[in-house]
Protein backbone atom coordinates (compact mmCIF):
# COMPACT_ATOMS: atom_id res chain seq x y z
CA UNK A 1 0.00 0.00 0.00
CA UNK A 2 1.17 3.53 -0.79
CA UNK A 3 2.39 5.50 2.21
CA UNK A 4 0.19 8.41 3.17
CA UNK A 5 2.28 11.59 2.94
CA UNK A 6 -0.52 13.89 4.11
CA UNK A 7 -2.45 14.14 7.32
CA UNK A 8 -5.71 15.72 8.32
CA UNK A 9 -5.56 18.61 10.74
CA UNK A 10 -8.04 21.27 11.84
CA UNK A 11 -8.81 24.66 13.36
CA UNK A 12 -11.52 23.34 15.56
CA UNK A 13 -10.10 24.75 18.78
CA UNK A 14 -9.76 28.22 17.20
CA UNK A 15 -13.35 28.08 15.93
CA UNK A 16 -14.66 27.01 19.33
CA UNK A 17 -12.95 29.93 21.04
CA UNK A 18 -14.18 32.36 18.44
CA UNK A 19 -17.74 31.20 19.17
CA UNK A 20 -18.13 32.39 22.75
CA UNK A 21 -15.41 29.99 23.96
CA UNK A 22 -17.64 27.03 23.28
CA UNK A 23 -16.53 23.99 25.30
CA UNK A 24 -15.82 20.59 23.77
CA UNK A 25 -18.85 19.24 25.61
CA UNK A 26 -21.13 21.94 24.18
CA UNK A 27 -19.93 21.22 20.67
CA UNK A 28 -20.26 17.47 21.28
CA UNK A 29 -23.86 17.92 22.42
CA UNK A 30 -24.68 20.05 19.38
CA UNK A 31 -23.39 17.50 16.88
CA UNK A 32 -24.44 14.38 18.86
CA UNK A 33 -21.11 12.76 19.69
CA UNK A 34 -19.15 12.28 22.92
CA UNK A 35 -16.74 14.88 24.30
CA UNK A 36 -13.89 12.41 23.83
CA UNK A 37 -14.65 12.28 20.11
CA UNK A 38 -14.34 16.06 19.79
CA UNK A 39 -11.16 15.95 21.88
CA UNK A 40 -9.66 13.28 19.58
CA UNK A 41 -10.61 15.23 16.44
CA UNK A 42 -8.94 18.37 17.81
CA UNK A 43 -5.79 16.45 18.64
CA UNK A 44 -5.75 15.06 15.10
CA UNK A 45 -5.98 11.50 16.43
CA UNK A 46 -9.35 10.78 14.85
CA UNK A 47 -10.56 11.72 11.36
CA UNK A 48 -14.29 12.50 11.44
CA UNK A 49 -16.69 11.22 8.79
CA UNK A 50 -17.86 13.63 6.06
CA UNK A 51 -21.23 13.70 7.78
CA UNK A 52 -19.75 14.79 11.13
CA UNK A 53 -17.38 17.29 9.48
CA UNK A 54 -20.34 18.90 7.70
CA UNK A 55 -22.32 19.06 10.93
CA UNK A 56 -19.40 20.75 12.73
CA UNK A 57 -18.93 23.22 9.87
CA UNK A 58 -22.63 24.00 9.97
CA UNK A 59 -22.45 24.83 13.69
CA UNK A 60 -19.71 27.42 13.00
CA UNK A 61 -21.33 28.60 9.75
CA UNK A 62 -18.08 27.90 7.97
CA UNK A 63 -16.89 25.75 5.06
CA UNK A 64 -15.57 22.30 5.89
CA UNK A 65 -12.21 23.09 4.26
CA UNK A 66 -11.81 26.18 6.48
CA UNK A 67 -11.95 23.97 9.55
CA UNK A 68 -10.37 20.77 8.23
CA UNK A 69 -7.35 20.74 5.90
CA UNK A 70 -4.45 18.56 4.84
CA UNK A 71 -0.80 19.14 5.73
CA UNK A 72 2.38 17.26 4.85
CA UNK A 73 2.85 14.30 7.15
CA UNK A 74 5.84 15.18 9.36
CA UNK A 75 6.75 11.52 9.85
CA UNK A 76 7.33 11.06 6.12
CA UNK A 77 9.37 14.22 5.54
CA UNK B 1 -43.45 5.36 41.27
CA UNK B 2 -40.01 6.96 41.76
CA UNK B 3 -40.94 8.02 45.28
CA UNK B 4 -42.23 4.54 46.09
CA UNK B 5 -38.92 2.99 44.97
CA UNK B 6 -36.99 5.66 46.92
CA UNK B 7 -38.87 5.03 50.18
CA UNK B 8 -38.80 1.25 49.69
CA UNK B 9 -35.03 1.42 49.22
CA UNK B 10 -34.63 3.46 52.41
CA UNK B 11 -36.85 1.01 54.32
CA UNK B 12 -34.81 -1.94 52.99
CA UNK B 13 -31.61 -0.10 53.98
CA UNK B 14 -32.82 0.42 57.54
CA UNK B 15 -33.86 -3.25 57.83
CA UNK B 16 -30.46 -4.28 56.40
CA UNK B 17 -28.58 -2.19 58.98
CA UNK B 18 -30.68 -3.61 61.82
CA UNK B 19 -30.17 -7.15 60.51
CA UNK B 20 -26.37 -6.66 60.39
CA UNK B 21 -26.42 -5.59 64.05
CA UNK B 22 -28.64 -8.60 64.86
CA UNK B 23 -26.23 -10.87 62.92
CA UNK B 24 -23.38 -9.70 65.15
CA UNK B 25 -25.23 -10.89 68.28
CA UNK B 26 -26.43 -14.10 66.60
CA UNK B 27 -22.89 -14.99 65.53
CA UNK B 28 -21.52 -14.05 68.95
CA UNK B 29 -23.79 -16.72 70.40
CA UNK B 30 -23.44 -19.34 67.66
CA UNK B 31 -19.73 -19.13 66.86
CA UNK B 32 -18.31 -20.50 70.14
CA UNK B 33 -20.84 -23.33 70.13
CA UNK B 34 -20.03 -24.32 66.56
CA UNK B 35 -16.28 -24.07 67.05
CA UNK B 36 -16.52 -26.30 70.15
CA UNK B 37 -19.01 -28.63 68.37
CA UNK B 38 -21.68 -28.12 71.03
CA UNK B 39 -25.31 -28.92 70.23
CA UNK B 40 -27.40 -26.26 68.47
CA UNK B 41 -31.06 -25.93 69.37
CA UNK B 42 -34.04 -25.42 67.09
CA UNK B 43 -34.03 -21.73 68.10
CA UNK B 44 -30.54 -21.34 66.70
CA UNK B 45 -31.67 -22.77 63.39
CA UNK B 46 -34.43 -20.13 63.35
CA UNK B 47 -31.81 -17.46 64.05
CA UNK B 48 -29.81 -18.62 61.01
CA UNK B 49 -32.97 -18.26 58.97
CA UNK B 50 -33.19 -14.65 60.20
CA UNK B 51 -29.59 -14.12 59.00
CA UNK B 52 -30.54 -15.54 55.60
CA UNK B 53 -33.61 -13.31 55.26
CA UNK B 54 -31.49 -10.31 56.33
CA UNK B 55 -28.99 -11.07 53.57
CA UNK B 56 -31.79 -11.40 51.02
CA UNK B 57 -33.11 -7.97 52.03
CA UNK B 58 -29.59 -6.53 51.85
CA UNK B 59 -29.15 -8.05 48.37
CA UNK B 60 -32.33 -6.28 47.19
CA UNK B 61 -31.10 -3.04 48.79
CA UNK B 62 -27.73 -3.43 46.99
CA UNK B 63 -29.35 -4.00 43.59
CA UNK B 64 -31.63 -0.96 44.02
CA UNK B 65 -28.71 1.17 45.26
CA UNK B 66 -26.51 0.10 42.36
CA UNK B 67 -29.22 1.02 39.86
CA UNK B 68 -29.64 4.37 41.61
CA UNK B 69 -25.89 5.00 41.45
CA UNK B 70 -25.84 4.16 37.73
CA UNK B 71 -28.75 6.55 37.16
CA UNK B 72 -26.87 9.23 39.11
CA UNK B 73 -23.62 8.68 37.21
CA UNK B 74 -25.55 8.78 33.96
CA UNK B 75 -26.25 12.45 34.64
CA UNK B 76 -22.82 13.31 36.05
CA UNK B 77 -20.75 15.72 33.99
CA UNK B 78 -17.71 13.45 34.14
CA UNK B 79 -16.86 9.99 35.53
CA UNK B 80 -14.13 10.88 38.03
CA UNK B 81 -11.85 8.36 39.84
CA UNK B 82 -13.95 8.86 43.01
CA UNK B 83 -17.05 7.80 41.08
CA UNK B 84 -15.17 4.76 39.73
CA UNK B 85 -14.14 3.80 43.26
CA UNK B 86 -17.70 4.26 44.48
CA UNK B 87 -19.01 2.07 41.70
CA UNK B 88 -16.37 -0.60 42.37
CA UNK B 89 -17.27 -0.67 46.07
CA UNK B 90 -20.96 -1.02 45.25
CA UNK B 91 -20.41 -3.93 42.85
CA UNK B 92 -18.13 -5.70 45.35
CA UNK B 93 -20.68 -5.16 48.10
CA UNK B 94 -23.32 -6.84 45.94
CA UNK B 95 -21.03 -9.75 45.08
CA UNK B 96 -20.03 -10.24 48.72
CA UNK B 97 -23.65 -11.15 49.59
CA UNK B 98 -23.08 -14.37 47.67
CA UNK B 99 -19.77 -14.88 49.50
CA UNK B 100 -21.64 -14.55 52.82
CA UNK B 101 -24.10 -17.25 51.79
CA UNK B 102 -21.34 -19.58 50.55
CA UNK B 103 -19.23 -19.07 53.69
CA UNK B 104 -22.15 -19.66 56.05
CA UNK B 105 -23.13 -22.80 54.14
CA UNK B 106 -19.53 -24.07 54.36
CA UNK B 107 -19.44 -23.34 58.10
CA UNK B 108 -22.68 -25.26 58.62
CA UNK B 109 -21.45 -28.20 56.53
CA UNK B 110 -18.11 -28.37 58.33
CA UNK B 111 -19.77 -28.12 61.75
CA UNK B 112 -22.02 -31.08 60.90
CA UNK B 113 -18.99 -33.09 59.71
CA UNK B 114 -17.04 -32.19 62.86
CA UNK B 115 -14.42 -30.16 60.98
CA UNK B 116 -12.76 -26.80 61.80
CA UNK B 117 -14.46 -23.68 60.47
CA UNK B 118 -11.73 -21.20 59.42
CA UNK B 119 -14.37 -19.36 57.34
CA UNK B 120 -15.46 -17.49 60.48
CA UNK B 121 -12.40 -15.25 60.08
CA UNK B 122 -13.74 -14.11 56.69
CA UNK B 123 -17.39 -13.66 57.64
CA UNK B 124 -16.74 -10.78 60.07
CA UNK B 125 -14.55 -8.54 57.82
CA UNK B 126 -16.91 -9.02 54.87
CA UNK B 127 -19.96 -8.16 56.94
CA UNK B 128 -18.23 -5.11 58.46
CA UNK B 129 -17.42 -3.91 54.93
CA UNK B 130 -21.06 -4.46 53.92
CA UNK B 131 -22.31 -2.68 57.04
CA UNK B 132 -20.13 0.37 56.29
CA UNK B 133 -21.20 0.26 52.63
CA UNK B 134 -24.86 0.10 53.70
CA UNK B 135 -24.37 3.23 55.85
CA UNK B 136 -22.72 5.06 52.92
CA UNK B 137 -25.55 3.98 50.60
CA UNK B 138 -28.09 5.25 53.14
CA UNK B 139 -26.33 8.62 53.45
CA UNK B 140 -26.46 8.99 49.66
CA UNK B 141 -30.09 7.88 49.49
CA UNK B 142 -31.04 10.41 52.16
CA UNK B 143 -28.84 13.37 51.22
CA UNK B 144 -26.44 12.68 48.34
CA UNK B 145 -28.59 12.26 45.26
CA UNK B 146 -30.42 15.58 45.47
CA UNK B 147 -28.21 17.89 43.43
CA UNK B 148 -27.86 16.20 40.10
CA UNK B 149 -26.42 17.94 37.11
CA UNK B 150 -28.90 17.88 34.28
CA UNK B 151 -26.77 17.07 31.27
CA UNK B 152 -27.73 16.28 27.73
CA UNK B 153 -28.34 12.81 26.29
CA UNK B 154 -24.93 12.53 24.63
CA UNK B 155 -23.14 12.88 27.99
CA UNK B 156 -25.52 10.39 29.60
CA UNK B 157 -24.84 7.85 26.84
CA UNK B 158 -21.12 8.37 27.13
CA UNK B 159 -21.25 7.90 30.93
CA UNK B 160 -23.29 4.69 30.71
CA UNK B 161 -20.78 3.38 28.16
CA UNK B 162 -17.86 4.13 30.52
CA UNK B 163 -19.66 2.74 33.59
CA UNK B 164 -20.38 -0.51 31.70
CA UNK B 165 -16.66 -0.85 30.93
CA UNK B 166 -15.68 -0.29 34.58
CA UNK B 167 -18.17 -2.94 35.74
CA UNK B 168 -16.97 -5.27 32.97
CA UNK B 169 -13.40 -4.98 34.24
CA UNK B 170 -14.39 -5.61 37.89
CA UNK B 171 -16.59 -8.62 37.07
CA UNK B 172 -14.23 -10.00 34.43
CA UNK B 173 -11.14 -9.75 36.61
CA UNK B 174 -12.92 -11.21 39.67
CA UNK B 175 -14.22 -14.12 37.60
CA UNK B 176 -10.84 -14.71 35.95
CA UNK B 177 -9.01 -14.79 39.30
CA UNK B 178 -11.66 -17.03 40.87
CA UNK B 179 -11.61 -19.44 37.93
CA UNK B 180 -7.79 -19.45 37.94
CA UNK B 181 -7.83 -20.59 41.58
CA UNK B 182 -8.98 -23.97 40.26
CA UNK B 183 -5.38 -24.67 39.20
CA UNK B 184 -4.13 -24.10 42.76
CA UNK B 185 -6.89 -25.97 44.62
CA UNK B 186 -7.90 -28.72 42.18
CA UNK B 187 -9.11 -31.18 44.83
CA UNK B 188 -11.51 -28.61 46.32
CA UNK B 189 -12.88 -27.56 42.93
CA UNK B 190 -16.57 -28.15 42.47
CA UNK B 191 -18.00 -27.92 38.97
CA UNK B 192 -21.47 -26.89 40.12
CA UNK B 193 -20.56 -24.36 42.83
CA UNK B 194 -17.25 -22.88 41.65
CA UNK B 195 -17.76 -22.98 37.91
CA UNK B 196 -21.47 -22.59 37.21
CA UNK B 197 -22.94 -20.73 40.22
CA UNK B 198 -19.93 -18.42 40.79
CA UNK B 199 -19.76 -17.51 37.11
CA UNK B 200 -23.46 -16.66 36.98
CA UNK B 201 -23.20 -14.58 40.17
CA UNK B 202 -20.16 -12.67 38.91
CA UNK B 203 -21.89 -11.88 35.64
CA UNK B 204 -25.00 -10.43 37.34
CA UNK B 205 -23.70 -6.82 37.79
CA UNK B 206 -22.45 -6.76 34.18
CA UNK B 207 -25.75 -8.20 32.92
CA UNK B 208 -27.60 -5.52 34.92
CA UNK B 209 -25.65 -2.61 33.42
CA UNK B 210 -25.72 -4.02 29.88
CA UNK B 211 -29.46 -4.66 30.26
CA UNK B 212 -29.92 -1.07 31.43
CA UNK B 213 -27.85 0.24 28.50
CA UNK B 214 -29.83 -1.92 26.06
CA UNK B 215 -33.14 -0.70 27.52
CA UNK B 216 -32.07 2.87 26.73
CA UNK B 217 -30.61 2.04 23.32
CA UNK B 218 -33.50 -0.04 22.04
CA UNK B 219 -35.50 3.19 21.78
CA UNK B 220 -32.95 4.52 19.29
CA UNK B 221 -32.03 3.54 15.77
CA UNK B 222 -29.23 0.93 15.74
CA UNK B 223 -26.92 3.33 13.85
CA UNK B 224 -27.13 5.74 16.82
CA UNK B 225 -26.03 3.22 19.46
CA UNK B 226 -22.44 4.46 19.33
CA UNK B 227 -20.89 7.62 17.96
CA UNK B 228 -18.33 7.17 15.20
CA UNK B 229 -15.25 7.27 17.42
CA UNK B 230 -16.83 4.79 19.84
CA UNK B 231 -17.40 2.42 16.90
CA UNK B 232 -13.73 2.74 16.01
CA UNK B 233 -12.71 2.17 19.66
CA UNK B 234 -14.97 -0.87 20.01
CA UNK B 235 -13.54 -2.21 16.73
CA UNK B 236 -9.94 -1.81 17.94
CA UNK B 237 -10.85 -3.35 21.28
CA UNK B 238 -12.59 -6.31 19.61
CA UNK B 239 -9.58 -6.96 17.38
CA UNK B 240 -7.21 -6.79 20.35
CA UNK B 241 -9.50 -9.13 22.35
CA UNK B 242 -9.69 -11.62 19.50
CA UNK B 243 -5.92 -11.69 18.95
CA UNK B 244 -4.94 -11.98 22.62
CA UNK B 245 -7.68 -14.45 23.56
CA UNK B 246 -6.71 -16.82 20.71
CA UNK B 247 -3.08 -16.78 21.90
CA UNK B 248 -4.24 -17.24 25.50
CA UNK B 249 -6.42 -20.24 24.65
CA UNK B 250 -3.64 -21.86 22.61
CA UNK B 251 -1.27 -21.42 25.57
CA UNK B 252 -3.88 -22.85 27.95
CA UNK B 253 -4.34 -25.85 25.67
CA UNK B 254 -0.61 -26.40 25.25
CA UNK B 255 0.17 -26.09 28.96
CA UNK B 256 -2.54 -28.62 29.82
CA UNK B 257 -1.97 -30.93 26.86
CA UNK B 258 -0.99 -33.88 29.05
CA UNK B 259 -3.87 -33.37 31.46
CA UNK B 260 -6.85 -32.25 29.39
CA UNK B 261 -9.23 -34.27 31.58
CA UNK B 262 -8.03 -32.45 34.70
CA UNK B 263 -9.28 -29.23 36.25
CA UNK B 264 -8.88 -27.37 32.93
CA UNK B 265 -11.83 -29.34 31.56
CA UNK B 266 -14.01 -27.65 34.24
CA UNK B 267 -12.65 -24.12 34.09
CA UNK B 268 -11.68 -23.43 30.48
CA UNK B 269 -15.05 -21.88 29.67
CA UNK B 270 -15.27 -19.43 32.63
CA UNK B 271 -11.58 -18.60 32.13
CA UNK B 272 -12.27 -17.77 28.48
CA UNK B 273 -15.49 -15.82 29.19
CA UNK B 274 -13.98 -13.70 31.98
CA UNK B 275 -10.69 -13.17 30.13
CA UNK B 276 -12.55 -11.91 27.08
CA UNK B 277 -14.84 -9.73 29.20
CA UNK B 278 -11.87 -8.15 31.02
CA UNK B 279 -9.88 -7.55 27.84
CA UNK B 280 -12.82 -6.15 25.89
CA UNK B 281 -13.89 -3.78 28.69
CA UNK B 282 -10.31 -2.69 29.35
CA UNK B 283 -9.75 -2.17 25.61
CA UNK B 284 -12.88 -0.03 25.25
CA UNK B 285 -11.88 2.09 28.22
CA UNK B 286 -8.26 2.40 27.10
CA UNK B 287 -9.01 3.35 23.50
CA UNK B 288 -11.78 5.76 24.47
CA UNK B 289 -9.48 7.60 26.91
CA UNK B 290 -6.24 7.24 24.95
CA UNK B 291 -6.63 9.76 22.13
Amino acid sequence: MQKNDQQLTNNLRKYRFEHNEMTQQELANKVGVSRLTIHSIEKGKFAPSIFLALKIADIFKAKVEDIFYLIKNKKNI
Amino acid sequence: MKKLIHYSTIALGIISLISFIADYFIFAELRPKMINFEGISQNHDTLMLVVGIGLLIFLTFCVLSLLRIVQYLKKAKKITPIYSLWLTGSVLCLLFVFSDVALLQDIDKQYKLGLDQPEWSLVYPIMIFQFIAAIIFMVFHLFGFKKENQVEDVVKDSNIFLVAQYIGIICGLSGFILSGLGFFFPSAWNLYVHTIISSIVLLIPYALIVGYWLAIKLKEDISDWYDEKQIQDVGKSSFMTLAISVVFMICLFALNFNNLNGVVSMIWLPLYVFFVLTLFSFGNLYFSKKD
